[in-house]
């Protein structure tokens, strides 16, 4: 163990490294106001929405590969725009990201990936085809008035 | 399904309503009136929901509806409402791996301080008047976050003679978490989409427009 090591001097440095990945101080605040974290990495890749994937073997495993949100979700991101060919990833699955695993299969039907839409008009509504077992009582309308 | 859907968004509803009869119209027709437009991926979502105002006013009343929303869904405290399994890992959610707290989510014993229930487990018969007093006790603005497929629809105790079958039948509900129970990672995302929406919430808006 060097001295700088044992008087936590590379724990200074890391901080500096992360600073400067992350944009200077301008960048590193506003990456603190969006995603409340600061970290270095490698960047792994990127998806088709502008997700960026990174990884650090630094850090925990479970807290080693995140992501940050393309900047065109703004602060409405969720994690359901993390796409299917990431998640194998990002969840720890896998190890192979999408662009280095040629077994993926890629058929021509297969819809887009596309994010949790509640709340807004692309949103999934279930439906019955089948005629209600139960037909509402429709009140007689009065003829006098 | 997926052109139908595409069709419901753009499609005039004269077109739609020949479309498609039974019950599928009238619900595609509501929600193009009360959702927001579905999100484009490669466009920079602002973050207010509220864009295009006609006049100064109607922007006044958009911000103060943005300020009065991030009030609100940065310090939204949950009723503690176990009653069953569910319960378990809502504590598990509100432990330090995925620390509630963070969201400023903060588990309140008393209804009159809290603002949403989360009702963690399965609803009998017998518990369901002490659910509707503990969520008329709470001051309005309030919401319900239906957790497991117990609270959500009867789920394992449809059938049984004491189950309410889903909690929606006493309280209006919100944010519906599926699952048997629903991990912790999916009430937390459950609450993060309640967050969303109460971005959305338009009290000042409507108070103008009335």
């Amino acid at each position: 163990m060097s001295l700088g090591k044992y008087l936590a001097l590379d724990k200074i440095a890391n901080f500096f490294t992360v600073i400067k990945q992350n944009g200077g101080i301008r960048g590193s605040l506003y990456k603190m106001y969006r995603q409340d974290d600061l970290k270095d990495g490698v960047l792994v890749g990127q998806d088709e929405f502008g997700n960026k994937y990174y990884e650090n073997p630094r850090f925990f495993f479970g807290r080693n590969r995140w992501v940050e949100y393309s900047d065109n979700f703004n602060m409405d991101y969720d994690g359901s725009q993390v796409t299917a060919e990431w998640f194998g990833w990002l969840h720890y699955k896998t190890d192979l990201p999408p662009h280095e695993d040629p077994s993926r299969p890629k058929y021509k039907w297969m819809v887009p990936f596309t994010e949790n839409m509640s709340g807004t008009t692309g949103q999934y509504t279930p439906y019955s085809t089948t005629r209600p077992k139960i037909e509402p009582w429709v009140p007689p309308r009065k003829s006098s008035v | 399904m997926q052109a139908i859907k595409a069709l419901g968004a753009s499609a005039p509803s004269t077109v739609l309503s020949v479309l498609k009869k039974g019950a599928f119209a009238p619900v595609v027709g509501q929600i193009r009136q009360t959702h927001l437009p579905a999100p484009n991926p490669n466009e920079r979502r602002p973050y207010s929901p509220f864009q295009k105002p006609s006049n100064m006013a109607e922007y006044a009343v958009a911000r103060l509806d943005d300020l009065l929303n991030w009030g609100r869904k940065g310090s939204m405290w949950p009723m503690t409402f176990g009653l069953a399994c569910c319960a378990v890992e809502m504590m598990h959610f509100a432990a330090p791996r995925y620390d509630m707290d963070r969201f400023g989510i903060l588990f309140r014993a008393s209804p009159r301080q809290s603002d949403v229930m989360i009702v963690a487990g399965t609803l009998t018969n017998k518990m369901a008047p002490a659910l509707r007093k503990v969520y008329d006790q709470m001051p309005e603005p309030r919401w319900v976050v239906s957790m497991g497929s117990c609270a959500n629809g009867g789920g394992y105790y449809h059938y049984s003679y004491s189950v309410v079958r889903g909690c929606d039948r006493i309280v209006p509900v919100d944010i519906y978490v599926p699952g048997c129970p629903p991990s912790a990672e999916a009430l937390l995302y459950g609450m993060l989409q309640l967050q969303k929406k109460v971005k959305r919430m338009k009290t000042v808006q409507i108070w103008y427009r009335k």
